[in-house]
């Protein structure tokens, strides 16, 4: 059964601010040609990469509390049984469609942070995913990645995402990151192709939208010329391990990129969730076990740090059609060489739910975002994240 | 013969062709500025006529498919050729309404509303029902938001992509309820937890048959005992519950919030007059309203066209039908951009601003336009040399090129499809500035 699709894409923060209100970057093609060309990414650099889960992943079934009696009894027809788990501990157990991501976390390269939201979480796909990828609870209407752009020497390649359309996390108040794609960067051609880039420069007249589509044309050129001889031939896999090894490429090629995201959709499993999300998972384990072997395969595998992350969590309790409704906190994963392996925070109560019967939040996002700002984005955390100092360190 | 149009009234005029109308046809920009900012702003409304345009695509008749076959059968692969060439000509058909209507306002708000109550074809699979959908939102697009609501509400393709056929009393699902308050009548922040899980069990009892979005109810499976939804306790179903969100006072500033946002800008906020010309939930006087608005010339309400807005615009000028281009390029194309009708990536609709605007999906858009350009008349650039540039910004229904465009242009004076192939690609024709 197909659900209702919740996809990075297309979100849009219905609280009436606007996320995309970016300037955006005026730099002019030669110097970011030059930039690109002269400035590999210096040894050592920390690389963040985050991996988007779209629709609300369940979390109670990628971690399993697989021995408690009361997430048997709630969840009778979804509930994962001994024999699809792969236990980590006498009350936890990764669901079985991540051996890749349970072998790594035998070998203490992955953290999971328990019971992951912020104060009050909303049930809304839409306004949970703009909290998390602004930081802020508030309505900012920049990211917070794009507010860490901000504070940068100027780069279309300091920041970016797989796709071709920005996730709100990597727009800045005044830069916005850049986009590659999977299927390649294919230059216009013709007689035409020497004119365009000339509508790509910055004019004076520009009003900030117009600069921005002046940008989408320079950034097409300077990301092909930089970018395209390291893109993978003939991508293969399921899309989440397409856009991976397409990452792993370009790091690997030391590409001058700080973060990148990938993401991936239709976690909004309200039927039928059991196949749909084992699926799901498998894709981001296969994905992620062979991303660690390409990058473990570079120069780069002490310098880059993953994390997987969703809206929100499910309802405790299953409903009739085999699926379960909106819910709030979940594991959080963070994957590395570097990583100190384990559990961090505390897993939620069962039984101590809030009064929507969604379990209760034991950790804040912005801490985790805290330690990666410190750890791996060398930057104060209350730069990015305003009035917020905590900070959770999993290196 | 009028004195030279200002600035301003070159901008306003663009600004409410480009969005209320999918752009200008070859002339309309100046025959517009000529007659004045009222002329335009009824010329824009004009809404109710025989369309000698959409008389000239003609009907889409679909045949209800059935069932889906068993097997591998010659009986399947007839099926599944089926399901395909009626999909690729539902959403050919309707581009091609957009681009061929003589008084474009209807497709423009029937497509405002597929953003709306965006329904994706992936979930209930057949073309039949979501030219079903189309079709209410058509009936709809400039009535009553009350009517829409209620026919919507019992859409089949909207139930089943939010999950309605498999809402029971024993154990609700919450997708269609919730959806139906936050994203498409009230906004969120205005129900509690216990008003979606009420709204869910008034919704029970309804179930949808695939292949004709036929709609059913079943009072045994239907929760009928009194509940308290938004703080009125009533024997609801379906009907009741439209009604009830619909006459709150915030669904008049949500919707007018909504049209702001689409049409006018996504980083500025209506003036509370707006909400108040939509207290009748008349659709048609709300837009005529911010038709006839002083808006148009505040630099600050610039936009972003989508891709479908920027595509159809370019159709309009260029006298291009899109069924007539390679469809399965189109299509793949939108699609690439983020964009094709039918598909909205969820239930939130399309997306706005400058994420419409990366690098990579420019390479696309090139595609798509060299399509266009190849496909297209270009007369309105037989001029002198000298005028060629100016000709062209009056034929788009550009405002004004920046020195940057104008220079660039330039270059392209010997070729007119070089030099049309170049503008549709502009920042300045990109965006609705």
């Amino acid at each position: 059964m197909i659900t209702c699709e919740f996809d990075r894409r297309r979100f849009l923060q219905w609280t009436g601010a606007s996320v995309f209100a970016a300037m955006a970057s005026q730099l002019s093609l030669e110097s970011l040609a030059t930039a690109a060309t002269t400035s590999p990414l210096p040894a050592k650099t920390p690389i963040l990469v985050l991996v988007t889960l779209y629709g609300g992943n369940d979390g109670l079934n990628t971690v399993v509390p697989y021995t408690n009696p009361v997430y048997k009894s709630v969840r009778s027809n979804i509930a994962l049984s001994p024999s699809q788990v792969l236990p980590i501990s006498d009350s936890l157990a990764f669901n079985s469609s991540m051996p890749m991501v349970r072998d790594l976390f035998g070998r203490r390269k992955v953290a999971i942070v328990q019971g992951v939201s912020y104060p009050n979480p909303s049930l809304s796909h839409f306004s949970s995913m703009a909290i998390w990828q602004t930081a802020s609870l508030t309505g900012l209407a920049s990211g917070w990645i794009g507010r860490w752009l901000d504070k940068q020497p100027h780069s279309p390649f300091n920041a970016i995402g797989v796709g071709s359309t920005l996730p709100p996390a990597f727009v800045g108040e005044q830069t916005v990151a850049s986009m590659v794609d999977v299927g390649g960067l294919q230059l216009p051609w013709g007689p035409v192709a020497t004119v365009l880039p000339r509508l790509g420069a910055p004019s004076q007249s520009d009003v900030t939208l117009e600069a921005a589509a002046a940008t989408s044309i320079s950034d097409l050129y300077s990301t092909a010329k930089r970018i395209g001889p390291h893109m993978p031939k003939s991508p293969s896999g399921s899309w989440i391990q397409q856009q991976l090894s397409l990452v792993s490429a370009l790091i690997n090629a030391n590409v001058p990129t700080r973060v990148w995201e990938v993401n991936l959709s239709s976690f909004d499993t309200h039927t039928g969730e059991v196949g749909d999300q084992n699926s799901l998972l498998a894709d981001v384990d296969t994905a992620i076990g062979d991303f660690m072997t390409r990058i473990s395969a570079g120069s780069r595998a002490n310098d880059v740090t993953v994390m997987i992350y969703s809206e929100f969590g499910r309802r405790v309790a299953s409903n009739a059609s085999d699926g379960t409704d909106h819910g709030t906190s979940a594991p959080v994963f963070l994957i590395g060489n570097r990583v100190k392996g384990g559990l961090y925070g505390e897993q939620p109560s069962l039984k101590r739910l809030d009064p929507n019967g969604n379990l209760r939040v034991t950790t804040d996002f912005r801490a985790i975002y805290g330690g990666l700002l410190h750890d791996v984005l060398e930057t104060p955390v209350g730069d990015i994240i305003p009035s917020w100092h905590g900070a959770l360190s999993v290196h | 013969m009028s004195p030279t149009p200002s600035y301003e009234q070159r901008l306003a005029t663009s600004r409410l062709l480009h969005r209320f109308n999918f752009g200008p046809t070859p002339g309309q920009y100046v025959n517009l500025l000529d007659r004045g900012l009222e002329a335009t702003q009824t010329a824009v409304l004009e809404f109710g006529r025989p369309d000698p345009g959409i008389i000239a695509v003609g009907p889409l008749p679909l045949a209800n498919l059935g069932s889906y076959p068993n097997g591998n059968s010659a009986k399947a692969n007839e099926f599944y050729k089926k399901m395909n060439r009626d999909t690729n000509n539902l959403v050919m058909w309707w581009l091609d309404r957009m681009a061929a209507a003589h008084y474009p306002l209807a497709e423009r708000m029937t497509w405002f509303w597929h953003g709306h109550w965006a329904t994706s074809i992936s979930a209930i699979g057949y073309p039949f029902p979501m030219k079903k959908q189309l079709t209410t939102l058509r009936q709809f697009a400039l009535g009553n938001f009350k009517d829409m609501a209620s026919a919507m509400v019992l859409d089949g393709a909207l139930n089943v992509w939010l999950n309605n056929n498999e809402n029971y009393i024993q154990a609700p699902n919450e997708n269609l309820a919730r959806e139906f308050m936050e994203l498409m009548t009230i906004g969120v922040n205005h129900y509690t937890q216990d008003d979606v899980a009420a709204a869910a069990l008034a919704l029970t009892g309804y179930s949808t048959d695939y292949p004709t979005g036929k709609v059913s109810f079943n009072p045994k499976t239907h929760f009928d005992v009194p509940l308290s939804i938004l703080g009125e306790l009533n024997h609801y179903n379906a009907e009741n519950l439209a009604a009830l969100v619909v006459s709150r006072s915030e669904n008049a500033t949500f919707i007018a919030d909504r049209v702001w946002f689409r049409f006018v800008s996504g980083t500025t906020t209506p003036p509370p007059t707006l909400a108040e010309s939509f207290a009748d939930r008349e659709i048609m006087g709300l837009v005529s309203a911010l038709v006839r608005s002083n808006v148009w010339t505040d630099p600050a309400n610039t936009m972003v066209k989508s891709p479908v807005e920027w595509f159809i615009g370019a159709c309009r000028a260029l006298k291009v039908r899109p069924s007539k281009l390679n469809t399965g390029d189109v299509q793949y194309l939108l699609t690439q951009m983020g964009q094709l009708p039918f598909n909205p990536p969820n239930v939130g609709g399309w997306t706005y601003g400058t994420a419409w605007l990366s690098g990579v999906s420019f390479q696309y858009r090139f595609e798509l336009a060299q399509a266009i350009v190849t496909a297209g008349d270009l007369g309105p650039l037989a001029v002198e040399p000298l005028n060629m540039v100016q000709a062209c910004a009056d034929w788009l229904g550009v405002a004004q090129w920046s020195p940057r465009t104008a220079n660039a242009l330039t270059l392209s004076l010997a070729t007119p499809s070089e030099l049309a192939l170049a503008a549709i690609l502009s920042p300045e024709y990109m965006v609705s500035v």
